[in-house]
This record gives structure tokens, sequence and C-alpha cells, in this order.
């Protein structure tokens, strides 16, 4: 006689469901935080640390942007949702001076690429620069 | 069944020492004074922590291999930096293990040192510094030594184990924050603890080689600070804004 498959518990559908949902959860770390190092030795540029806010009137991007030159900071909208950040550095930075030996490569400027979720026009956006952070506002189009 | 942590001791532990505790979180805030303060005190490595509820990752310092996480000391002081984020689900036990290893030695307080994360941090010349203790008495102490009470407000992460499980085994806590930047390392606001620091545990740590190497330590912090973030965002970090409700 065949075996009757086993009724499944509440339980067993709810650890299911929980074992789905870290799945997810785990997916969009990955998606924010993607693996991978953080400098490219073939452009030469350290990757900023950097943070996008988005508010009901603007988009907020903020960049940590220590050693560089205030006067090179570039700002461009790439495309319509993704904005990058540059800038050069005061003073090339070589993995020796980081105490790093076993690898070969220097940088002379900073970087950061924002994916922006919302419509935003990058023709109206204001800069400041306070205290090596770099704060960029964006209106959001309606 | 093998301990799930341990702590290997290379040396004999002082008793009676005051515990610092540094972990990455907020800034970095913890992690960079705490470092600092290890070379301004010449502090040796005492302990390390052994456990594979952390990473499978040895941290090479002048070619030799050593512990993420590691316990320094003399004879006063033992303080716990960690060279790499703590998994979120494994603060609990980490943080359990380092205050009851601190028991066993006798530490007559634990201070631990961090950020409370402000949005419009860069528009804050100098960041203000709050306190938060594990009793009265501990409280009126900082307040004499002009720290700010923390009123209200929610602490998570391995400051708020520190403080739930120093509380548990009646061991004198407390905790001093600056406000910082949430995931950008902020040394500046490290070295305004460490002066807070200082005046509460009447020690003299210069502070200015800390703020003259800034940038570099941000350029360098980059990466301990995104990973540190991930781990953040898993604790639920942000409920550090959040307005607690006690009426």
């Amino acid at each position: 006689m065949p075996e009757k498959p086993r009724k499944r518990s509440i339980f067993d559908v709810m650890g299911e469901y929980v074992e789905a949902f870290d799945a997810l959860a785990d997916e969009m770390l990955e998606a924010t935080f993607p693996e991978g190092p953080s400098w490219n030795t073939e452009t030469c540029c350290l990757q900023a640390l950097s943070n996008v806010v988005v508010t009901s009137r603007e988009v907020v991007v903020t960049a940590d942007m220590p050693n560089i030159e205030p006067e090179t900071v570039k700002v461009e909208a790439v495309d319509e949702t993704l904005i990058q950040i540059t800038a050069k550095m005061k003073k090339k930075v070589r993995f020796t001076d980081l105490g790093i030996y076993h690898r070969q490569g220097e940088f002379s400027s900073l970087r950061c690429q924002n994916r922006i979720q919302v419509a935003f026009d990058s023709e109206k956006m204001k800069i400041a620069f306070i205290g090596g952070v770099l704060e960029v506002r964006f209106p959001r189009k309606s | 069944m093998s301990e799930a942590v341990k702590i290997v001791e290379k040396q004999t532990i002082p008793s009676e020492a005051t515990m610092i505790v540094g972990l990455p979180d907020v800034g970095l805030v913890g992690l960079i004074a705490t470092s600092y303060i290890i070379t301004e005190l010449n502090l040796e490595e005492i302990a390390y922590m052994d456990s594979d509820l952390l990473p499978p990752v040895m941290v090479l310092h002048k070619g030799l291999p050593r512990a993420p996480l590691r316990f320094y000391g003399n004879k006063n002081f033992i303080a716990v930096i960690s060279e790499l984020a703590v998994p979120a689900p494994s603060v609990y036990i980490v943080m359990r293990k380092i205050v009851d290893w601190g028991q066993a030695k006798k530490v007559k307080r634990i201070v631990s040192m961090g950020g409370i994360p402000v949005e419009n941090r860069q528009a804050i010349t100098e960041p203000e510094v709050f306190g938060s203790a594990s009793n009265q008495e501990l409280l009126d102490t900082l307040t004499k030594s002009g720290v700010k009470v923390m009123n209200e407000g929610y602490m998570v992460g391995p400051q708020a184990l520190s403080m739930r499980y120093s509380i548990n085994s009646n061991i004198p806590s407390i905790a001093i924050l600056a406000q910082s930047f949430y995931n950008y390392p902020d040394p500046q606001a490290a070295a305004i603890v460490l002066k807070e620091l200082s005046k509460i545990l009447d020690i003299n740590v210069d502070v200015s080689k800390l703020l003259e190497k800034g940038e570099e330590i941000r350029l360098k912090a980059r990466d301990i600070m995104k990973r540190t973030q991930e781990e953040m965002s898993r604790m639920k970090k942000s409920q550090e804004y959040d307005m607690p409700l006690y009426v």
C-alpha cells in the first residue's frame, strides 16, 4: 500500500516561510553591499563610502571623501538612475603607504556610484563639501 | 562538544583592571578609540578569542597571523578590539563571553566607547559626548566629569549587550558615546570620546596624533566600515534613531 503523504504542520509551513524570507534578506544585503575590492588598480581609484537618502522632495547623496582636492569634485549623472562622484586626491596613495606590500598599485582618486530609485533632476543639483564629506542634493521630479 | 567561544590567555591577566571595549560599530568610534589607546598606553596582547562563530579569518600584522578579536592590557587596563565586524547572530555569545571572562578576571568596571548616529553629522564641528551607566552612582560620576547623560534612547548591538550582561553580572559599567557618522569612519568622534575617557579614568591620552592621522584612518577603515554596516543592518541598528515610549 502506498505510503500516505505526511500532512505538513503549521510549524513546517512557517519554517519554510522564514527560510525563504532569510534567503531574500541575504539577497537584498548582497545587492546593497556587493562583494569585491574597494579599489581598482587599472583606474587608480579607491571606492568612497557613500549613502543615499530619498525624501519626499529631494534625493541626498553623501560620500566620505578624505584626502581629496575639493575643486576636482565631479558629480555626473551617468544615466537617468545612476550618479557618479569622482575627485582627485591631494596625494597619491600606494598600497605600501597602507602597510600592504603583497600588492602593487597606486591610487590618485576616489570614486563612487549610486543607483537612485526615484526620478530626479540632475540639472538642479546643489553641492556642499563639509569636513571631508560631500553632500549632493537633487530635487525630485514629480 | 567543544566550547563555542573560548578566550585563550597568552600571559597572566591582571585583576581589578578597567576593561575597555571597542568593537566595530557606528562610525567605528569605539574601535578607533580603543586601538589608539592600546598604542598610546603601549598595552601588550594578553589574550585572544577563538570561536567557530566568527568568520574563518586571521589578520596578518608584520607577517604574523593574529586572531581578529584580541585583548590587550597592563596592570590597570584590559582593552578589547576586533578587526572584523562581529556577525550579528554571534554578537550575543561573543559579548556574553567577554563579560563573563571579565567577571572571572575580577575587572572593576567595563567601559564601552562608541558613537551615536546623527543624520547631520557633517554640519557638527565639535560632536557632543553622552554617557550612560549601569547604576545611578556611576551616572553621577559621569555627570561630575562633565559628560551629559543620554536621557532617553535605545542602544543596539555590542554596547547594549555589554551593558545588559554587566548588569546581570553586577559589574559596574559605563558607555561613553559621541555624536558620529553612522556608516563613515569618524576619527574626530573617537578623539572626543577619548578626551572624556581620560577625564573619567584620570589618564593622560594625547589625541593630537589621532586627529592628524584622521584622513589616513578614514581611507584605511573603508572596508571594515562597509562590513560593519552590513552587520549593523542585520542587528537593526537603525533603531537607535527611534524614540522610546515610557509613560
